[in-house]
């Protein structure tokens, strides 16, 4: 994931580039470390450095690189003859090239012609039945197809093999909860947690998964993933906020008639609902009148 | 006798000079040989799982206090299952990770290749040294040593007289080898096959053997007592609430 400073260096880049400052090299450079996904202006930017002779040679051998980006971003972009053009350059410089044949597989892919690039991307596992980003690939293709259930089981099977592989674990979860699988989810959203505990993030998501799911234990259990959240994020997380408020008073129907007293953080509800009021205030105030309304039927 | 020697500025010029560049370029001849002769290792797919769940199995111990204890104890169990646990390695098939290697010719190979890189430069190195750069005393190391050290770094000069600090340029040898890695990295970037020091340390501790992590993972993870941090968070958020409202 993408750091603060790194997002602001990039955007800055990026102001830069778009105002006629130069520097689209270096921006260019920091999206492909980044993996961030900017893909018209890295087509416009890339573009305008490919099709000038002169800023060509002077790559040198990073040209190569260039063209994949560039071909990568086209295709994203839906501009296919853009990307068969780079794709036939750099096929004609590396002709055996395995990183090649997996961007004409994509170029299938991006016409839609399933089969075919289904076919490419067989033949390349093949020969190297251990590359990750293949794999994806085809797990990507089954859910543009529509075919989530497919998409699932190859996913499922990667995981076999690659299981330290957090981004995967993350697609598998956000393809459970589009299906409503949320117990499955939550067994996603806990590897995540286990391989990097200290991104609110996943705690967020798991929290929002248990409360979904529902049942006193997890109510309780979501609104300790609330709390840990608001306490990584320093209290600015509105959502973990909301979520207190809204488990506190699910803990309370539930076991209505029970007198079962939370002990843990008797003022946690209270205090979350009076941050919100505060940060309603400052960011916007005018809804303040509905967030008070909500919250007292909430209360009650 | 503690008397200062004056050495001529020609053997700075004629000897250390020439020996550090020489050491370079061949540091570097190396670089570029390696990389011709680097034979692409197809990744055996069942050394790359047992790496990834060695992987999975260090993130459970070390962030078991975040989930809760229920879906802690079915991982664990899922880990270290008499059956068919992952980690669970029976005693017969633990295999004597040197066996393995060199019954495996392409790492044998591999192996073979690598040491030779290694040891034919530094031999025909020293060789060169000892036949052009002996017999005379090439710098002075700024600090006093003792007089254990004559027989090694002196080798050259056969008067016992000679203050030890005064050493032949096999020693120069020596200390350009060590210390040129800095240089290197810099140079060739990271990940240059003239580390030849950290490959000697490699040798030493051999051979990935899986069998031995695993179970090493294993008894960690029976070992752990999971501690549910996330009471105390509670806890937390709630201070920092009243001190972020206050």
């Amino acid at each position: 994931m993408v750091s603060k400073t790194e997002e602001t260096q990039l955007n800055s880049l990026e102001n830069q580039v778009d105002n006629g400052g130069g520097g689209a090299w270096e921006y260019l450079c920091l999206v492909r470390k980044l993996k961030a996904r900017r893909s018209e202006k890295v087509l416009k930017y890339g573009l305008s450095i490919l099709n000038d002779p002169k800023k060509r040679s002077a790559l040198g051998p990073e040209e190569w690189t260039l063209y994949e980006q560039v071909a990568i971003a086209a295709m994203d972009c839906q501009c296919l003859d853009v990307a068969k053009d780079c794709i036939k350059a750099l096929q004609k410089k590396f002709p055996e090239s395995k990183r090649v044949g997996r961007l004409n597989g994509m170029l299938l892919e991006a016409k839609g012609s399933w089969g075919e690039a289904e076919k490419a991307y067989s033949s390349l596992l093949e020969d190297n039945p251990l590359d990750q980003v293949i794999h994806k690939r085809r797990v990507a293709m089954a859910k543009a197809q529509g075919n989530i259930s497919g998409a699932i089981e190859s996913l499922n099977k990667y995981l076999e093999i690659f299981m330290a592989d957090h981004e995967a674990w993350r697609e598998l979860a956000e393809i459970y909860v589009s299906l409503q699988m949320y117990k499955q989810a939550a067994f996603c959203y806990e590897e995540l947690i286990l391989s990097q505990p200290t991104v609110p993030l996943y705690h967020l998501a798991y929290a929002d998964v248990l409360y979904t799911l529902g049942g006193l234990e997890n109510l309780h259990t979501a609104k300790k993933y609330y709390a840990s959240t608001i306490d990584l994020t320093g209290g600015k997380n509105t959502r973990a906020l909301f979520g207190i408020c809204l488990c506190t008073s699910a803990i309370a129907q539930v076991s209505k008639g029970r007198n079962k007293e939370d002990k843990e953080s008797p003022e946690l509800h209270s205090l979350a609902a009076t941050a919100l009021e505060k940060d309603y205030k400052q960011r916007a105030s005018d809804k303040l009148g509905l967030l008070t309304s909500a919250l007292r039927s909430l209360k009650t | 006798m503690a008397e200062d020697l004056v050495l001529d500025t020609a053997i700075r010029d004629w000897v250390l000079i020439p020996l550090s560049v020489v050491m370079v370029l061949i540091g570097i001849l190396r670089y570029f040989v390696s990389k011709l002769m680097l034979s692409s290792q197809v990744p055996d797919p069942k050394i790359v799982k047992e790496g990834q769940v060695i992987v999975r199995a260090r993130n459970l111990r070390a962030a078991a206090n975040f989930i809760p204890p229920k879906s802690f104890r079915s991982r664990r169990v899922y880990f270290s299952n008499e059956e068919n646990g992952l980690l669970f390695v029976p005693k017969g098939q633990a295999q004597n990770p040197q066996a393995q290697m060199f019954s495996d010719p392409n790492m044998a190979m591999d192996m073979m290749k690598k040491n030779l890189s290694m040891i034919i430069p530094q031999t025909l190195t020293f060789a060169w040294v000892n036949f052009f750069f002996s017999g005379f005393v090439a710098a002075k190391i700024p600090f006093p040593l003792t007089q254990r050290f004559r027989s090694m770094l002196q080798n050259g000069i056969d008067l016992s007289s000679v203050d030890v600090s005064y050493v032949s340029s096999r020693s120069w040898y020596f200390l350009n080898l060590f210390g040129l890695r800095g240089l290197f990295s810099l140079i060739l970037g990271e990940e240059n096959a003239t580390d030849d020091t950290q490959r000697m340390m490699q040798m030493s501790g051999f051979g990935f053997d899986p069998s031995k992590s695993l179970g090493a993972e294993k008894d960690g993870l029976d070992i752990l007592q999971h501690e549910w941090a996330l009471p105390k968070f509670e806890h937390r958020a709630e201070a920092m609430l009243k001190k972020l409202i206050r």
